[in-house]
C-alpha cells in the first residue's frame, strides 16, 4: 500500500449513497427470487434442479456466449483500430455504422434474418433460397450484430484516449509495429475490452427475444417461459438464481483480469496526437469490411422495416406514434441521465479507491443487469407495494427501474475514462485548498465526458427497447415505441409494428449522433 | 462504514420479506361498495391491437375512463398475485381457458352474475368465474404444394403416424393455447394416451417455435410442411386484418380440419373475469356487457378473424358458420381446463418446458 500522498476524504453522502441505491437494486430481487425459490417442497426442488435439461441449458448458454463475444470481438476490434488509428475516411459514418446497430431491437434483428431466407424470404425474389437460419447459428448471427456496437464503442473511445507516447517510445526502443500493438496497444486496450465484453456477455446471457425466434434454448428463454408461458413462479426463480451463479462467476474472472492495472499518463503535458496509418491498399478490403456490416447490423433490419411498411394496405397510424414516442422518452431519457450519475461515483470508487466493498459494489451493478428483468420487475412490484404503495405504477418508479438496470452499461464507459484521467490532476485542486467533491468536478469531471456520453446513449437505447419491466412497471395506459412494435409483431401485423420500429430506429440513431458528434 | 451493507440488506428486504409472507391472508371477504374514484383497470393478456379499439369505443359509448395493461397472460397473472390486495386492476382479459381457469382456482375472480353468464351461446365455465367472449379454434395448417391433405388423418391424435412428416411439423409447446389443446386432449383421451401421444411426436423431430406468428413465417417460407395452430393466424396471413395488413393469399398454407368433435379441432375460449379485489365493479360489469353488444361482437369477427359467442350474428365468408365451427370442437366444460399445473408437469417431464 503506497503512502497516500492526500489524507483520503471520509466517505461522503454523495458517494455512498447511490451505492446503497444500486445494492438495493441488486438485493431486492434477489431476495424475492431466494423466498419464491424457496417456496418450493424438497422433492419438488430436487426434481427441478436435478434434471439433465438444466445441464443442456448450460451448455447452450456457455456455447453461444463465447461464440456471440469472439464473433463481436472480430468485427468491432477492426472496426475501431480502422476509425480511430487509420487514414480511412468518413469516420464519421463509419463509426455511426458501428454504434446504430444498438438500436434496433434484438426481435427485430432476428425477424429481418429470418425473413431474408426461405422460399418467400427477401432474397427469394432475386432467385437466391438460403436455409432459414435457426439454432446456433441463427443465435450468434443475431446476437453479434446487435451486441458488437458494445465492443466498438467501448474500444473506439479507449483508442482515441491512448497517449501514443508511449508507442512511440516502444519504437523508438526498436519494437516492430506488430511487437508495438502487441505488447502496448493491446494490454491498454484491455480495461475497456473487458467492460464492452461483459455487456456483450450479459445481453447473451439475458436476450431471450432472439433466442426464441431462433429456437435455441438457454437459461433465459427457459426463465421466459416459465414466467410468460408457464405460470410458474418456482421454477423460474432456481432457474434465475443458476443464471445469476453463472454471471457471478464469470463477472469473479472479469475482476481477476482487472486486476492492479494502471493506465493513467504519470508524467506532465499533453496526449500526442495519433499517427495514423496508411491504408494504402488494404483501403478497398477495409471499405468492403464496413460494407458489409453496416449491410447487415443496420440495413437489413431498416430494408426489412421499410418492407414490411410497404405491406400495409392502409396509412399506419402515425398520430398513435407521436404519443408512444413521447412515452419512450420521458421514460428512458431521465433513466440514461440517472445511470449515467450513478455510475460516476460507483466507478469512481472503484478506480480510485480500490478495496473489496468498492469492488463489489461495482460488480453488484452487473448482477443487477444479470437478474432476468421478469424477476426483476415482479420482486419491485412486491416491494414497491410493500415499501412505497405511492410509487406503484407511476413514471418515477419506472424509471428508477430502468436506472438500476442498465446501471452496468453505464458504468464500463465511466470507468474506462477514469483508468485514463490521471489522479494527479485532482490531488493538485485538493491541494489547492478545493474541496474534494469541487476538486473532482474542476480536475476529473471534464475528462469523462466522453465516457459519460456513451454510458447516457447506452442506457436510453437499452431503455427505448426495454418490454419486460416496462409492461410490468409502468404508469397505466403508458405505452412506449417497443410495446408498439412488440404487441404488432407478436400477432403477425407487421405493417403495424413498422412505423414504430422505424421511430425507434430514428430516434436512437439522432441521440447517438447527437453524443458522438463532439467526441 | 462496515455494518453499512448488513444494514441496509436488512431494511431493503424486511418490507419484501413481509409482503411475501402477507400474501396467504389476502383473503378478506368482498364487501360491495360503490366504485371508487380513477379509471376501470384492465389488465390484458390479449395484444393490443386486439384490444385497444374495443375499449375506446367503450369510453365513446359510455362516457366511463378504462385504463389498460398489456402483458402476457402468465405475466400479470403473476403480477395480480404479487399484487395482492393493493391491486389497482379490475379485471383481467385473457387468452385462454387454461389461464382464466388458474386465475379463477388462484383465488384471483369473483363470480359473475347470471344476467351475463346466461348471454354466451356456449363455453360458459361452469365455475361462472369468468365470460366467454370470443371463440377461436385450433387446427392443422398446411402447405398445399408439399401435402397432400386427402392423405392426413381424421384425428390428431393419429398425426404422429405419419412417418412421412418427419422434420416437418412445427408445433409451440410453450405457448398458452397449445397448453389449452394438451389440457383437453388429457381430459378426453387421459393422461397416459396424452403423454404416449407427445411421445410418439417427438419420434418425427417437431420443430418447437415459441409462438404462432413466426411458426407461420417458417410455414410460409417452407421450413415446416404442417403447424398445429390456430385458425385466425392463417386466415390474417391469407386475407390481412384490421385493414392493417396486406392480405397475402398467395402464401401457401390452408387449414385442414380434423373431424367433427376431434381434440385437434379444440375451441380456444378468450375471456373476462372481474377481479375480487376491483374498486370499479359497476364500470367493469358494464364493460363486461359492451363486450357482449353486437357491435362488439361483430368487430371480433370482422376486424380479427375471431368467432362471436353470442347467438345469431352474421359472420364473413372466410369463417366457418358458428354451428359449423361449434360441432367441429369437442364439447367440454372449459371450466376443466383449468388444470393447467398437470398439463405443464407432463410437458416438463417430456422435456418441452
Amino acid at each position: 500500500m503506497p503512502t497516500p500522498t492526500l489524507r483520503r476524504p471520509r466517505l461522503r453522502p454523495y458517494l455512498w449513497g447511490p451505492a446503497a441505491l444500486v445494492a438495493a437494486g441488486v438485493l431486492v430481487p434477489l431476495g424475492y427470487l431466494l423466498v419464491r425459490a424457496f417456496e418450493a417442497e424438497p422433492e419438488e426442488l430436487a426434481a427441478l434442479l436435478l434434471r439433465w435439461r438444466n445441464v443442456r441449458l448450460l451448455g447452450n448458454t456457455l456455447g453461444l456466449t463465447a461464440g456471440v463475444l469472439a464473433a463481436a470481438t472480430a468485427l468491432a476490434l477492426p472496426l475501431a483500430w480502422l476509425v480511430t488509428r487509420t487514414d480511412l475516411r468518413g469516420a464519421r459514418v463509419v463509426t455511426l455504422l458501428g454504434v446504430l446497430p444498438l438500436a434496433v431491437p434484438g426481435y427485430v434483428m432476428a425477424y429481418a434474418l429470418l425473413g431474408l431466407a426461405g422460399t418467400n424470404g427477401l432474397l427469394a425474389q432475386v432467385g437466391v433460397v438460403w436455409p432459414r437460419p435457426s439454432g446456433y447459428g441463427g443465435a450468434l448471427v443475431a446476437l453479434t450484430l446487435y451486441t458488437f456496437p458494445y465492443l466498438f464503442l467501448n474500444l473506439r473511445t479507449v483508442l482515441l484516449g491512448l497517449d501514443p507516447s508511449l508507442e512511440e517510445a516502444a519504437r523508438s526502443l526498436g519494437y516492430r509495429e506488430r511487437e508495438v500493438a502487441r505488447r502496448v496497444v493491446l494490454p491498454q486496450l484491455r480495461p475497456a475490452y473487458l467492460a464492452g465484453a461483459l455487456l456483450v456477455v450479459l445481453h447473451v446471457l439475458g436476450d431471450f427475444g432472439v433466442v426464441s425466434l431462433m429456437r435455441f434454448e438457454t437459461f433465459s428463454y427457459a426463465i421466459y417461459l416459465q414466467y410468460a408461458a408457464a405460470l410458474d413462479r418456482v421454477y423460474a426463480a432456481w432457474l434465475a438464481l443458476m443464471l445469476l451463479g453463472l454471471t457471478g462467476a464469470l463477472l469473479v474472472l472479469e475482476a481477476r483480469l482487472l486486476k492492479g492495472r494502471l493506465y493513467a499518463r504519470t508524467g506532465g503535458g499533453a496526449a500526442r496526437r495519433v499517427r495514423r496509418t496508411a491504408l494504402g491498399r488494404w483501403r478497398i478490403l477495409a471499405y468492403g469490411f464496413v460494407a458489409l456490416v453496416g449491410l447487415a447490423g443496420i440495413g437489413l433490419p431498416v430494408a426489412t422495416i421499410l418492407f414490411w411498411l410497404g405491406r400495409g394496405a392502409e396509412a399506419a397510424a402515425w398520430g398513435d406514434l407521436g404519443a408512444a414516442l413521447w412515452d419512450s422518452a420521458r421514460a428512458s431519457l431521465p433513466a440514461a441521465l440517472l445511470a449515467a450519475a450513478l455510475a460516476v461515483p460507483i466507478a469512481y470508487l472503484g478506480v480510485r479507491r480500490p478495496s473489496a466493498p468498492s469492488r463489489l459494489m461495482e460488480r453488484v451493478a452487473y448482477l443487477g443487469y444479470a437478474t432476468p428483468p421478469l424477476a426483476f420487475a415482479l420482486a419491485l412490484v412486491v416491494f414497491s407495494l410493500a415499501a412505497a404503495p405511492f410509487l406503484y405504477q407511476t413514471l418515477a418508479l419506472l424509471v428508477g427501474a430502468y436506472a438500476l438496470h442498465f446501471l452496468a452499461e453505464a458504468v464500463g464507459p465511466v470507468r474506462s475514462a477514469l483508468y485514463q484521467a490521471p489522479p494527479r490532476l485532482e490531488e493538485a485542486a485538493r491541494a489547492l485548498g478545493r474541496p474534494p467533491a469541487a476538486a473532482f468536478f474542476a480536475a476529473t469531471f471534464p475528462l469523462l465526458r466522453r465516457g459519460l456520453g456513451v454510458s447516457v446513449a447506452f442506457v436510453f437505447l437499452s431503455a427505448l427497447k426495454e418490454l419486460p419491466l416496462t409492461f410490468l412497471l409502468s404508469p397505466l395506459g403508458f405505452r412506449t415505441l417497443a410495446m408498439g412494435v412488440w404487441g404488432a409483431a407478436g400477432e403477425a401485423l407487421f405493417s403495424v409494428a413498422a412505423p414504430y420500429a422505424l421511430v425507434l430506429i430514428l430516434t436512437s440513431s439522432l441521440l447517438v449522433g447527437l453524443l458522438l458528434r463532439d467526441t | 462504514m462496515r455494518r453499512l451493507p448488513s444494514l441496509l440488506a436488512v431494511l431493503i428486504l424486511s418490507p419484501l420479506l413481509a409482503a411475501c409472507a402477507d400474501e396467504a391472508e389476502t383473503d378478506v371477504p368482498g364487501v360491495e361498495v360503490a366504485d371508487a374514484e380513477g379509471p376501470l383497470v384492465i389488465y390484458s393478456g390479449r395484444k393490443d391491437v386486439l384490444v385497444a379499439p374495443l375499449v375506446e369505443r367503450f369510453r365513446e359509448a359510455t362516457g366511463l375512463a378504462a385504463e389498460v395493461r398489456y402483458g402476457t397472460d402468465a405475466e400479470l397473472i403473476a403480477a395480480l398475485q404479487e399484487e395482492g390486495q393493493a391491486s389497482p386492476a379490475d379485471l383481467l382479459w385473457a387468452n385462454t381457458a387454461g389461464a382464466l381457469g388458474a386465475a379463477g382456482d388462484a383465488g384471483l375472480f369473483a363470480t359473475l352474475p347470471d344476467s351475463l353468464l346466461g348471454q354466451p351461446a356456449a363455453f360458459v365455465p361452469s365455475s361462472g368465474r369468468w365470460l366467454p367472449v370470443t371463440t377461436r379454434f385450433r387446427v392443422l395448417a398446411y402447405h398445399p404444394q408439399r401435402v397432400d391433405p386427402t392423405a392426413l388423418p381424421a384425428t390428431v391424435m393419429e398425426l404422429p403416424q405419419q412417418a412421412g412428416l418427419r422434420g416437418r411439423i412445427g408445433w409451440t409447446p410453450a405457448y398458452s393455447s397449445f397448453q389449452d389443446f394438451v389440457t383437453a386432449m388429457r381430459l378426453l383421451h387421459g393422461d397416459e394416451a396424452t403423454a404416449a401421444w407427445i411421445g410418439a411426436m417427438k419420434t418425427l423431430d417437431p420443430k418447437a417455435y415459441e409462438s404462432n406468428t413466426p411458426m407461420l413465417e417458417a410455414l410460409a417460407a417452407g421450413e415446416i410442411d404442417v403447424a398445429l395452430t390456430n385458425h385466425y393466424y392463417v386466415l390474417r396471413m391469407l386475407d390481412g386484418e384490421a385493414g392493417a395488413e396486406e392480405a397475402r393469399p398467395e402464401a401457401p398454407m390452408a387449414i385442414y380440419p380434423f373431424a367433427e368433435g376431434d381434440v385437434g379441432n379444440l375451441a380456444l375460449v378468450t375471456g373476462v373475469g372481474l377481479l375480487e379485489t376491483a374498486t370499479h365493479p359497476d364500470a367493469a360489469r358494464r364493460f363486461l356487457d359492451f363486450l357482449l353488444t353486437e357491435g362488439a361482437q361483430a368487430f371480433a369477427a370482422e376486424e380479427v378473424n375471431e368467432y362471436p359467442v353470442i347467438p345469431g350474428m352474421a359472420l364473413p365468408d372466410r369463417l366457418l358458420p358458428m354451428d359449423r365451427a361449434v360441432t367441429l370442437s369437442p364439447t367440454l366444460d372449459f371450466g376443466r381446463l383449468s388444470d393447467l399445473e398437470a398439463t405443464l408437469d407432463l410437458l416438463r417431464r417430456q422435456g418441452l418446458l
